[in-house]
């Protein structure tokens, strides 16, 4: 290995270690006996490793209901999200009708519009609509992300129209292309698009906050931001809940990231 | 098997018509080869054909049925693109079975189906594989056999040779012709090249800029073009033109003032009729003959066999081209006797129409 290939990984290697240690002191804080990480200097490993912060959390706190909310809001934008903006994006790209660019342009240009600006209008439309404090208005956001219809657009735009011809000449609907020639040919960006809206709806703090009034439907992050108030000393506690947090999507990125990025490249090269 | 009729066929894309009222009779059983420069139209001719595109007006039968407002599936036709457009993720078998499939044929229907074509186009050892797997010459067969297994009534092609090398695009010219001997399905071949329209049609559509230049087969149009375009358009190397006076007494007078004797039928040209006259490079006769021209050989191409002789009088001159067989001892430099015969002069008006041919 030559002297800049060394420097390469060793620089790689060193940054790679800046961003996972939080993460690890994280963990091994949510081990610690209570109190044991406010000593000074904190200690980097738990004296006695303990379970006793995750038996507070999931007993006294209840988080498991939180999770199993998080879980529910995530894995259904998920699939509503997918829903819409597959068949949205795919029109854009291969369908004819009037006004199509026009309005994808439009779509693109909402893109430059930070969400939080969308988020009180939401609200009060959400408000009018009955759908405040429940999980319907927790995922009406999700439903047809511009991103996601960005992404699939520019994805299908690489399949050949002569390949979608060839299926009308065979007799297939538009619905039966969709199903049995542009679904499996879309699997990458599809798998990049799933786990982009499960992170993005699981980590999503402010709008379940909004819209979220009764505590029993809160998420992870809204319960977790509730309960730091309380028990804000109780580092060991609160570290113990970004583990629950944080290490599922974690084990879902990881399990996934090779479609993920191979998904996000093919939508830039092929688009 | 049915004939197809194309009527009065227009199409326009935005402000732009690119079918302007073409009319075919293609005969049941027929290869009919539509070929012409890129953009004359005729993709669009064989997308309207196939119902992906709308006729703006006009009409498509096929056999005795009407089919211009029908989808493209429910119009008997197959259709064979230039890209293949197999399905990446289905394997051949499941490729082929597609359109059956989807009409809900039975199971036994699609087997034996599917195994009938592959076995027609050799490719039986290949139906596990998924395309990207195959080389070119595969997926072609492949994208016939798809077309072959719907068992239309009238093929499709949209220049289906144009992505392979050119040992494989002679070896699947054969293979064409072959298949059409053997199926004996209508058919419709869009190329732009002349050596595929000459090779495998019975009869060659040329169109140009969205109209029908010449119908014929492929003798026809090589021996007697309607004009100058079509006579250009077929053969290798190109028909020569050369402006030209006619003189009133059977000779033309050429632009560097040598005069050469025309055929009968120039007999009525009035002396002073600007003509264009045009020779086949094979017609042209190097030797010393009554009437024969001096001229310089520019450029030699020595292709084997045969080479070609670019003859040119003054510099700037659209040199001459000269087909015979190479003995080797004509060379770049030398100055040559170059006979036209008059019974092999094509003799066009000053708009380019055909006069008539020699000795006809």
């Amino acid at each position: 290995m030559t002297l800049r290939r060394w420097s390469v990984t060793l620089l790689a290697a060193l940054v790679a270690l800046i961003t996972i240690a939080p993460l690890i002191w994280m963990v091994s804080v949510s081990f610690m006996a209570r109190g044991e990480a406010a000593q000074f200097p904190p200690p980097l490993w738990p004296a006695n490793p303990t379970l006793e912060n995750y038996h507070l959390l999931f007993g006294t706190f209840g988080v498991g209901r939180f999770l199993i909310n998080s879980v529910l809001i995530s894995t259904l934008a998920t699939g509503l999200a997918l829903l819409f903006t597959i068949p949205a994006g795919y029109a854009f790209a291969k369908l004819r009708f009037g006004g199509r660019d026009a309005i994808f342009r439009m779509l693109v240009a909402a893109l430059v519009v930070p969400g939080q600006v969308g988020m009180l209008p939401l609200f009060l439309e959400l408000k009018a609509m009955g759908l405040v404090n429940s999980y319907a208005g927790a995922l009406v956001p999700w439903l047809a992300g511009i991103f996601g219809i960005f992404l699939v657009r520019q994805y299908c735009l690489s399949i050949p129209d002569e390949m979608l011809e060839a299926a009308r000449i065979d007799g297939a609907s538009e619905g039966q292309i969709l199903r049995r020639i542009v679904l499996p040919i879309l699997t990458p960006i599809i798998v990049t698009l799933a786990l982009y809206v499960f992170l993005s709806s699981w980590n999503d703090f402010m709008w379940p906050l909004i819209i979220l009034a009764d505590q029993q439907l809160y998420t992870l992050p809204v319960a977790l931001a509730a309960n730091s108030r309380q028990n804000v000393q109780d580092y060991e506690i609160m570290m113990a809940g970004a583990v629950v947090t944080t290490l599922p999507v974690l084990i879902l990125f990881l399990a996934l990231q090779r479609y993920y990025l191979s998904g996000l490249l093919a939508g830039s090269v092929k688009g | 098997m049915a004939g197809l009729s194309i009527e009065g066929a227009r199409k326009g894309f935005g402000g732009t018509e690119i079918l302007k009222g073409v009319s075919i009779k293609v005969a049941d059983g027929e290869f009919t080869v539509i070929v012409g420069p890129s953009g004359c139209g005729k993709s669009t001719l064989l997308r309207v054909v196939a119902g992906l595109e709308e006729l703006t007006s006009g009409r498509i039968v096929i056999g005795d049925r009407d089919v211009t407002g029908l989808a493209p599936s429910q119009r008997g036709i197959a259709m064979v693109f230039q890209s293949y457009a197999l399905y990446p993720h289905l394997t051949v078998y499941e490729n082929m079975a597609f359109g059956l499939r989807i009409a809900k044929a039975g199971k036994a229907a699609v087997d034996g189906a599917v195994r009938r074509a592959a076995a027609i186009l050799g490719i039986e050892t290949l139906l596990d594989r998924k395309p990207a797997a195959l080389s070119g010459g595969q997926r072609q067969r492949v994208a016939i056999g798809r077309a072959i297994v719907r068992q239309p009534q009238i093929f499709l092609f949209d220049e289906p040779l144009s992505n392979l090398d050119a040992d494989l695009r002679v070896r699947m010219r054969y293979e064409f012709a072959e298949l059409h001997r053997q199926l004996g399905t209508t058919t419709l071949y869009v190329t732009h090249d002349q050596v595929e329209a000459m090779t495998l049609a019975d009869r060659i559509v040329v169109l140009r800029d969205g109209r029908i230049e010449q119908v014929g087969s492929p003798r026809e149009l090589y021996d007697r073009p309607a004009n100058i375009f079509v006579a250009q358009f077929l053969g290798t190397p190109r028909m020569n033109i050369l402006a030209a006076t006619a003189d009133g007494a059977g000779k033309a007078i050429l632009a560097d003032g040598q005069s050469i004797a025309l055929p009968a039928l120039s007999a009525t040209l009035a002396a002073g009729t600007p003509l264009s006259i045009g020779i086949r490079p094979e017609d042209i006769v190097i030797g010393e003959t009554s009437g024969a021209l001096p001229f310089a050989v520019r450029f030699v191409e020595r292709l084997g066999g045969l080479a070609t002789l670019h003859l040119g009088g003054r510099e700037g001159d659209e040199p001459i081209a000269c087909q015979l067989r190479d003995d080797g001892s004509l060379d770049e430099g030398d100055i040559v006797a170059a006979s036209f015969p008059a019974v092999r002069l094509h003799l066009f008006d000053a708009d380019g129409q055909a006069l008539g041919k020699a000795g006809e």
